[in-house]
């Protein structure tokens, strides 16, 4: 076993782009679309009022209390042609106590940004009529001193404790696609089987002194290797360097990602079962495990996915059990006990996988 | 020491080989000759077992090699057909790699590289990677894999297939080396008949998954003994002249190919005065005209109707 492994990270040693450029695009497709580089949307404002900087200035101010926008003034000509061209979706023309939206199209922005701009100009034009009617000054701070205080206050608490977690996409997205390329990395390196049958290594390490058992566990630890590094560069670049909250069970992360590992591996062993060359491993391996994290549901808020067939197929495949049981030790801090279920699934998978597939593979040999 | 009985192998009901009985004497250099599909790797395949026989016994010594494969693999080295190596690691790295799967290590594993490297002449270029190497220099090196553990019983598959001349000749060599000085029992097979008939003590020919004939190169020989060979030149050549040519009482065969004729005919056969009556009824002028000691390609053209490499 060791004469394989050996041999196979040799490989590696000369040719390390291949791994290097995963590595690389894991961490790419997870700021890319995990929001790792996501800053607020952008909403020009401008007024076209007489005293329109004043107006600009108050509503600029009053506008940008929320982390989703950065209103910013802008020159009306130039956030028109802006909207126009497509490179904004929505502009607020404000006024001195109303607004009007500029848009080309009806896009979710739109919609987003109108009912953040409704409830600052209803909030003003509430504490506008009170300050009338009232003839007071100061009411503004009076209004805001009593809602820090109010008498019907509402409070949230989680069944076990008081916090109750927020649930952040772009983490489950930084595993979904870590993950992803593991099942790439995992896949490649498994097909060397296929290579090494098709060169002839393979009967010529038959026929020497190495039992298959220790033939076949070379490649898989070698496989598992080489994915279990990729997918431990990018958690500790993200965990330690880009600050991702990815909570405090480190180790139980990392044995989650472990077996989630073992199980694609089986899974690629499965399909090396079906193939002849490593050609066809090639054209059939990327064209099905894309599929697998959407249908798992990994790059959405989970249970957005209700359908039970797809229930039942993504129950199937390991990324599902793997995000869940990640997410559940990430956002509610679950120990090794509430994620065994999870783990005891993934072996399942793997064990199964790995059987047939070796199975496959030597009744092809014969 | 090494026997083959009644050996079958049929590959989804159609026969690769059929009934193969093939003997490996200790220190023997024994050739296996046969067209491209004629069975000669499925045979060795099943006798170095890497493959069942669907029927039929291969005996190491006496002992079952289909139930008992670890015996024949402890004294076995095979040069597959194919490059079975890793283009990507050094000459050095794939011999280290492939003595470590006999589980030899340390001094003895280094003794081994280097040893096997000199015998392919392949010392200087060990660090090289082996996909810069040439064709032949990888041939070396795929010999040399099989040598690391010493192996009693060298079987090679056309071990010099799209290779320069010089490389072919080196590899021949090596293996008339190992056989004269190292004792090594060969097992050859090619569908180069030259390669053999230098090589070889004793051969087998097959075709069409059986083998039609087996002996010494004399004994061989001796199945034209009642034929004469003759090669003529001509200055021109039609199907009309060749029908006629086959028509002459006594001819056995006639090859043809561009301006030249092969003539297989029955000894003692009185053809010269004939075929340039005919030569010269058809206008066609005889430029050359010889007699052949018959060969071992001759054998075979008279066994199968057609050439090795037809």
């Amino acid at each position: 076993m060791k004469a394989v492994l050996w041999a196979q990270f040799c490989k590696d040693k000369r040719n390390p782009l291949v791994v290097l450029l995963f590595i690389a695009g894991s961490i790419l497709a997870t700021l890319l679309f995990a929001g790792g580089v996501s800053s607020p949307t952008t909403v020009p404002i401008f007024s076209e009022e007489k005293n329109a900087s004043e107006i600009e200035k108050k509503w600029e101010s009053l506008l940008n209390v929320s982390d989703s926008f950065r209103f910013e003034i802008m020159d009306p000509k130039q956030a028109r042609e802006n909207v126009r061209d497509g490179n904004i979706d929505v502009a607020v023309k404000v006024m001195a106590t109303d607004y009007r939206l500029v848009a080309n199209s009806e896009r979710p922005t739109v919609s987003y940004v109108q009912q953040h701009v409704e409830k600052v100009f209803n909030r003003e034009a509430q504490i506008s009529a009170i300050a009338k009617t009232q003839g007071e000054e100061n009411v503004r701070s009076e209004i805001e001193n009593y809602l820090e205080d109010a008498p019907f206050q509402l409070d949230t608490q989680g069944l076990d404790s008081e916090h109750i977690p927020k649930y952040n996409l772009s983490i489950q997205l930084l595993f979904a696609f870590t993950f992803l390329i593991s099942m790439f990395i995992a896949g490649l390196k498994v097909n060397n089987v296929t290579n090494d049958k098709v060169s002839g290594v393979w009967n010529r390490m038959i026929l020497s002194s190495i039992s298959k058992t220790s033939m076949y566990c070379g490649y898989v630890l070698y496989s598992f290797l080489i994915t279990l590094v990729q997918v431990l560069v990018v958690l500790l670049l993200f965990k330690y360097v880009m600050d991702y909250e990815v909570g405090d069970h480190l180790w139980l992360i990392i044995l989650i990602a472990a077996f989630f590992i073992f199980s694609m591996i089986s899974i690629a062993m499965l399909i090396t079962g079906f193939v002849r060359s490593p050609e066809q491993f090639y054209a059939i391996y990327p064209s099905l495990i894309p599929m697998i994290p959407l249908i798992s549901g990994s790059y959405m808020l989970p249970g957005t996915i209700t359908n039970p067939v797809l229930l039942f197929i993504a129950d199937l495949f390991p990324m599902v059990h793997a995000i869940e049981a990640i997410m559940s030790v990430v956002f509610y801090s679950a120990g090794f006990e509430d994620v065994i279920m999870s783990l005891l699934l993934m072996l399942l998978i793997g064990v199964v996988a790995m059987g047939l597939g070796i199975n496959l593979m030597e009744r092809r040999g014969h | 020491m090494l026997e083959a009985i009644h050996l079958s192998k049929n590959f989804k009901g159609k026969k690769a080989v059929q009934d193969v009985n093939l003997y490996l004497g200790h220190g023997e250099s024994v050739g296996l000759i046969g067209p491209n599909g004629a069975g000669k790797s499925t045979t060795i395949s099943m006798i170095s077992s890497l493959i069942k026989p669907t029927s039929g016994e291969i005996k190491l010594n006496g002992v079952n090699t289909i139930t008992k494969p670890g015996e024949i693999r402890k004294i076995l080295g095979v040069v597959p057909q194919e490059l079975a190596l890793y283009q990507e690691l050094s000459a050095y790295e794939n011999l280290h790699f492939f003595g470590s799967i006999y589980k030899m290590q340390g001094k003895e594993l280094k003794d081994s590289i280097e040893q096997a490297l000199e015998i392919v002449g392949l010392t200087d270029r060990q660090k090289d990677l082996v996909k810069t190497f040439s064709g032949g220099m990888k041939r070396r090196v795929n010999i040399a894999a099989a040598l690391l553990h010493r192996p009693e019983i060298l079987i090679l598959d056309e071990p010099t297939v799209g290779i320069d001349p010089q490389s072919r000749n080196h590899i021949l060599e090596t293996v008339r080396m190992l056989n004269e000085k190292e004792g090594t029992t060969i097992l050859y097979t090619s569908h180069y008949m030259e390669e053999v008939e230098q090589l070889c003590d004793r051969l087998y020919i097959m075709d069409h998954g059986e083998i039609i004939a087996a002996g010494t190169k004399a004994e061989l020989l001796s199945i034209l003994s009642t034929e004469d060979t003759f090669k003529l030149e001509l200055s021109k050549l039609d199907g009309n002249f060749i029908e006629r040519v086959r028509a002459i009482e006594g001819i056995r065969k006639v090859e043809a190919f561009q301006l030249q004729m092969k003539i297989i005919a029955k000894k003692g056969s009185n053809l010269i005065s004939e075929l340039v009556h005919l030569a010269d009824q058809q206008h066609i002028q005889i430029i050359n005209f010889q007699t052949e000691t018959p060969s071992l390609e001759d054998v075979f053209l008279h066994l199968t109707g057609r050439t090795l490499r037809d």
